[in-house]
C-alpha cells in the first residue's frame, strides 16, 4: 500500500476520531440523547470501512468492537454510562495511536488482539496510551492543508468579484432607465456611454469567468484520487465472502471539487460494499441462474449538463421490493396500509431509513443498516440527488447526481413571503403556472397533477413560517421539487429565473439552521437565502403526519392571529412556538403597553397575557382592551404563576375568558383553551 | 524645569521631580478609574452603553433579510462587506419594549471571539467617557442578566450592558445545542 493512501486514510481517521471523541463527550453529559449513538455508529462504521480498504486490519478490528458496543447501546442492550464511554474513548485512542505510529513509519506499540479481547470483556485496565497527536497533525499540516486554504480563499475572492459584476450589471439597467427618462438630445450621449460601459462589463465578465474556471480547476481532483483503493476493497470483500467479483471503473478522469470528493468517498465505499455483499450472488447461485460465475460491479462517472453523474451498478440479484416492504413492515417503518399502496419503485427507497437492513445475517461487513442512510445523508450534504433502479434477478443501480462544485451553484431564484430565495437547480424538476381550480383536496392536504402524477402541494411561505402574500391572481406560481423518488409542489409568490449564485456560509452565529444551507449576495448587494431542499421534504413529511392526526382544521383558508404578551422571553417563545406549530399566526408583545400599541395597529383574534409585567399588568391590559370597541368581544386568556382564587376572580372581573396557571401549564392545556375559544 | 540656574539645588530638583512623578502617576490612576469609554445609545427608549472595545462599527440599518424558522431575536441578516451577518433585536432579552426602529435607528456591529453580529438600536449617541464615580453596580444575582449596573449622569442614568455575557449567551446562537 502506498504511503499516499495511508496519509489520506490517517487524515480521514483523524476527522472521524475527532467527531467520535466530541460526540462521546456530549453523550457522557447527556446519556439520554440516544440520537447521538447513530452518528457515532456511523463514524465507527465509516472508519472501519476505510481501514479495511487500505488493509489496516488492526484498526478495523478495533472499530468493529466499538461498533458492536455502540450497536448494543442503540438497541438498549448495553448501558450508556461513564464506563462504557470510557471504553469507547480508549478504543478511539488506540486507533489514534496506530495511525500516528503509521504516519511516523513506526510499528505501533499495541497488542491489538489482546486489546480487542480486553475491550470485549470491558476490562481494559491498561490506560490506552494517549499519543502525542499534535506531532502527527504537524507532520500533515505542511503538506496540503495550508495551500488548500489559500485556494479556497482565492475562490471566495473570485466569488466576490462575480457578485460585484452582478452589481455592475444592475447599475447598467438603472442607467438605461435614466437615459429613457431624459429628453432625446441629452439621452444620446448617455446611451453611447452606457454602451461603452456595457462592453467593458462584458469583457470583465469574460475575464472573471476565465479566472473562475481556472481557480476552480485548481480545486478539482479526478475521481481517480479517491477510487484507487476501491479495487482492493472489492477484491478483499469478494474473497472473504467466497464470491467472484470484478470491479469496472469508467471515467476515472472526471474531475470534481475536492470538498465534494471528500463527501463522495464514504458513500462510494458503502455502495460498493453493498453491491458486493448484497448484490452479487455466490458463483453457485449465478451459474444456476444462467449468469457468468464472475459478477461485475461497475463504478462510472460522466458529465451531464452542469452536473456530474456517478453510478454504482452490479449485475447481481437486484433489489426485491416485496422483501424490502416486508422488512420495513417488520421494523415498523411503514404500516400495512402504506405497504399496500406503495409501488415497487417507491419501495426501493425504504432502504434509506436509518437502521434499515434486509440482510438476514449481520456480518462485520455489512447488513447493519448503517449503509444507505449514510449515503442519503451525505448526498444531502453535497447538494446532490440520488436515484435507485433495479430489476429483480438482473441488476441494481444507484445514480448520484452531483453539482460540479459547492462554491458556485446554479439556482432558481424565487420570491416567497416577500423575500427572495435561491433553490439549487439540482432539486428543481419544473416550474408551473397553476389555476386555483386545478388544486384539489386530498385527505388533509392539497394536491395538483403534475404530468398526470398527483403531487402534494404546499405553501412555501407557510412551511418557512413567513407571512403569506394574499394574492388573488388567476394563476399561481408553483415550483416542483424532486428528491430521490419524492416530488412536491410548492406555491411561491413568483419565480425570477435561474442564475449562477455564489454560496456563502451564514457564519458561526448560525450553527444549525433548518431550511437553509447558506446565502448568496444578489446584484443589489443584499443577501438572499439558499434553501435546503431535503429539509423541505422532511418538513412536508412531518406536516403530513400531523395533519392526519389533528384533522383538517389546520388547512383553513384564514389563519387565526394571536397576540402573546409576556415579559419573559422563555414564556413568550414557548407559547409562540406551540401556537405556530398549530398553524396560528403569532405576534408577541413584551409589555402591556407594547400590547396596546400592537392592538391598535392590527386586529387579533385572541390575546394571551401574563399578569405581572413591568408597566401595566395583565388585568389592567384586559380592562383597557375591554373598553375599546374593537376588543370588547375578543377572547383574552390570562396565563400566570399566581394561583390564588382571588387572582382568578380578578381576571374574570377584568374581562378575561380563561385563566391558566403557569404551574399547570402544558402545551395541551393552552391549545385546548385556544381552540375552545377561537376554534 | 527649574528655570533659574542660580538656584541650582540637586535635592530640591529631585524632590520636585519626584513630586511631579507621583502626581502624574496618581492623575493617570484617577483618570483610569474615573472614566469608562463607552458607546452610548438608545434601546427601548432608555439610554444604554457598553465599552468601546466590543464595538467594531455603527452602521445605518441596511435591508434585513428575514430568516425562516429561527428565534424571533434574529431580526434578519445583512451583507457586511461580503460577510453574511445577523442583526439581532436584543430588547426582549433585556425585557424592554420594542418601539419601531426609525430613521435614527442603527446597527452596532460587535464582535465576540466566535463571530461578529449586529445589534439593532433605536439611536446612537456616540462615544462618551462615563464617570465611574456615579456608577452603581447591579445587585449580584439580580434578575437582569445582561446589565452590570448604571451610571448616574447629570442628564439621567445610563445602563451599562454586560456585552461579554450577552455575546456568550446561548440564545443568540441559532441551532445551539
Amino acid at each position: 500500500m502506498g504511503s499516499r493512501y495511508l496519509e489520506i486514510f490517517c487524515r480521514e481517521a483523524e476527522e472521524h476520531l475527532a467527531s467520535l471523541q466530541s460526540g462521546l463527550l456530549v453523550l457522557e453529559r447527556n446519556p439520554e440523547r440516544s440520537s447521538l449513538l447513530h452518528e457515532l455508529l456511523r463514524n465507527a462504521h465509516t472508519l472501519k470501512g476505510s481501514a479495511r480498504m487500505v488493509g489496516l486490519s488492526d484498526i478495523s478490528a478495533i472499530t468493529h468492537t466499538m461498533e458492536e458496543q455502540l450497536k448494543g447501546m442503540e438497541r438498549g442492550e448495553r448501558q450508556v454510562d461513564a464506563d462504557a464511554i470510557d471504553l469507547l474513548l480508549k478504543g478511539a485512542d488506540a486507533v489514534a495511536l496506530i495511525t500516528s505510529a503509521l504516519l511516523r513509519g513506526e510499528v505501533p506499540d499495541l497488542d491489538v488482539e489482546r486489546f480487542v479481547a480486553e475491550y470485549d470483556r470491558g476490562e481494559l485496565t491498561r490506560p490506552a496510551p494517549s499519543e502525542t497527536r499534535e506531532a502527527a497533525a504537524e507532520q500533515q499540516s505542511e503538506t496540503v492543508r495550508a495551500n488548500v486554504k489559500t485556494l479556497d480563499h482565492l475562490v471566495n475572492l473570485i466569488g466576490e468579484m462575480i457578485i460585484n459584476k452582478k452589481r455592475l450589471e444592475a447599475k447598467l439597467l438603472t442607467l438605461k432607465e435614466i437615459a429613457a427618462s431624459l429628453p432625446a438630445d441629452q439621452a444620446q450621449s448617455l446611451t453611447l456611454f452606457r454602451r461603452d460601459l456595457e462592453e467593458d462589463v462584458l469583457y470583465q465578465d469574460y475575464l472573471i469567468q476565465e479566472l473562475h474556471e481556472k481557480a476552480m480547476a485548481l480545486r478539482m481532483l479526478p475521481l481517480r484520487s479517491i477510487s484507487d483503493g476501491f479495487e482492493r476493497l472489492v477484491r478483499d470483500l469478494a474473497q472473504q465472502l467466497g464470491k467472484e467479483v470484478r470491479l469496472q471503473i469508467t471515467g476515472h478522469g472526471i474531475e470534481m471539487d475536492r470538498v465534494l470528493l471528500e463527501g463522495l468517498k464514504p458513500m462510494l465505499i458503502h455502495l460498493l460494499t453493498n453491491a458486493v455483499c448484497h448484490g452479487i450472488e455466490s458463483p453457485h447461485e449465478r451459474t444456476a441462474a444462467g449468469k457468468p460465475r464472475e459478477g461485475v460491479v461497475s463504478l462510472s462517472a460522466r458529465h451531464e449538463g452542469r452536473s456530474v453523474i456517478v453510478e454504482v451498478a452490479d449485475d447481481g440479484k437486484g433489489m426485491d421490493p416485496a422483501r424490502i416492504k416486508a422488512a420495513a413492515l417488520a421494523k415498523g417503518v411503514i404500516d400495512p396500509r402504506e405497504a399496500e399502496a406503495m409501488g415497487d419503485e417507491e419501495a426501493l427507497y425504504l432502504t434509506f431509513w436509518p437502521g434499515f437492513s434486509t440482510a438476514e445475517i449481520v456480518t462485520d461487513i455489512s447488513g447493519r443498516g448503517v449503509g444507505m442512510d449514510v449515503v442519503k445523508r451525505n448526498i444531502e450534504r453535497v447538494k446532490g440527488n440520488i436515484t435507485l433502479t433495479s430489476e429483480k434477478g438482473s441488476f441494481s443501480r444507484v445514480t448520484l447526481q452531483l453539482p460540479l462544485t459547492l462554491s458556485v451553484i446554479e439556482a432558481l431564484l424565487i420570491q416567497c413571503g416577500g423575500e427572495d430565495f435561491a433553490v439549487p437547480l439540482n432539486y428543481v424538476q419544473e416550474i408551473l403556472k397553476v389555476r386555483p381550480e386545478e388544486i384539489s383536496v386530498l385527505g388533509a392536504g392539497e394536491v395538483i397533477k403534475v404530468r398526470g402524477v398527483t403531487t402534494p402541494l404546499y405553501s412555501l411561505a407557510a412551511m418557512l413560517e413567513l407571512p403569506r402574500q394574499t394574492k388573488s391572481c388567476a394563476t399561481l406560481a408553483v415550483i416542483v421539487l424532486k428528491l430521490a423518488d419524492q416530488r412536491m409542489a410548492c406555491l411561491v409568490d413568483a419565480h425570477l429565473g435561474s442564475s449562477e449564485v455564489v454560496v456563502k456560509g451564514l457564519g458561526k452565529q448560525f450553527r444549525n439552521v433548518r431550511f437553509l444551507f447558506g446565502a448568496t449576495i444578489m446584484g443589489d448587494g443584499n443577501p438572499a437565502l439558499i434553501l435546503n431542499v431535503p429539509d423541505l421534504f422532511s418538513a412536508a413529511a412531518n406536516d403530513g403526519r400531523r395533519a392526519t392526526r389533528s384533522g383538517a382544521e389546520l388547512d383553513e383558508e384564514r389563519r387565526f392571529k394571536v397576540l402573546v404578551v409576556d415579559d419573559s422571553i422563555t414564556t413568550r417563545t414557548m407559547e409562540q412556538s406551540i401556537l405556530l406549530t398549530q398553524g396560528y399566526d403569532v405576534v408577541t408583545a413584551v409589555s402591556g403597553e407594547d400590547a396596546l400599541q400592537k392592538c391598535a395597529d392590527e386586529d387579533f383574534d385572541l390575546i394571551i397575557s401574563d399578569v405581572e409585567m413591568p408597566g401595566i399588568n395583565g388585568f389592567e391590559l384586559t380592562r383597557a382592551l375591554r373598553e375599546s370597541e374593537r376588543y370588547r368581544e375578543i377572547p383574552i386568556i390570562i396565563v400566570s404563576s399566581l394561583s390564588r382564587d382571588e387572582d382568578k376572580r380578578q381576571a374574570l372581573q377584568s374581562g378575561a375568558q380563561a385563566y391558566i396557571v403557569k404551574g399547570a401549564f402544558d402545551q395541551g392545556m393552552l391549545l385546548e383553551t385556544v381552540q375552545m375559544l377561537i376554534g | 524645569m527649574t528655570g533659574k540656574e542660580e538656584a541650582y539645588d540637586i535635592r530640591s530638583i529631585l524632590g520636585q521631580m519626584r513630586d511631579e512623578y507621583w502626581q502624574a502617576l496618581s492623575e493617570e490612576e484617577v483618570q483610569a478609574r474615573e472614566v469608562l469609554e463607552c458607546l452610548v445609545f438608545t434601546l427601548g427608549g432608555e439610554r444604554f452603553a457598553f465599552e468601546t472595545q466590543h464595538a467594531c462599527e455603527v452602521i445605518r440599518v441596511p435591508k434585513l433579510i428575514r430568516v425562516p424558522a429561527v428565534q424571533t431575536l434574529i431580526a434578519g441578516i445583512f451583507n457586511l462587506r461580503g460577510e453574511i451577518t445577523a442583526a439581532m433585536d436584543i430588547r426582549p432579552m433585556l425585557g424592554l419594549a420594542q418601539p419601531e426602529i426609525g430613521a435614527a435607528g442603527r446597527i452596532v456591529v460587535v464582535k465576540s471571539d466566535r463571530f461578529a453580529t449586529g445589534i439593532l438600536i433605536e439611536a446612537a449617541h456616540g462615544v462618551q467617557g462615563l464617570c465611574c464615580d456615579g456608577f452603581e453596580p447591579a445587585m449580584a444575582g439580580g434578575a437582569k442578566r445582561f446589565v452590570r449596573g448604571h451610571f448616574n449622569e447629570q442628564d439621567g442614568s445610563i445602563i451599562l450592558l454586560d456585552m461579554e455575557a450577552l455575546l456568550a449567551a446561548p440564545e443568540i446562537v441559532v441551532g445551539e445545542g
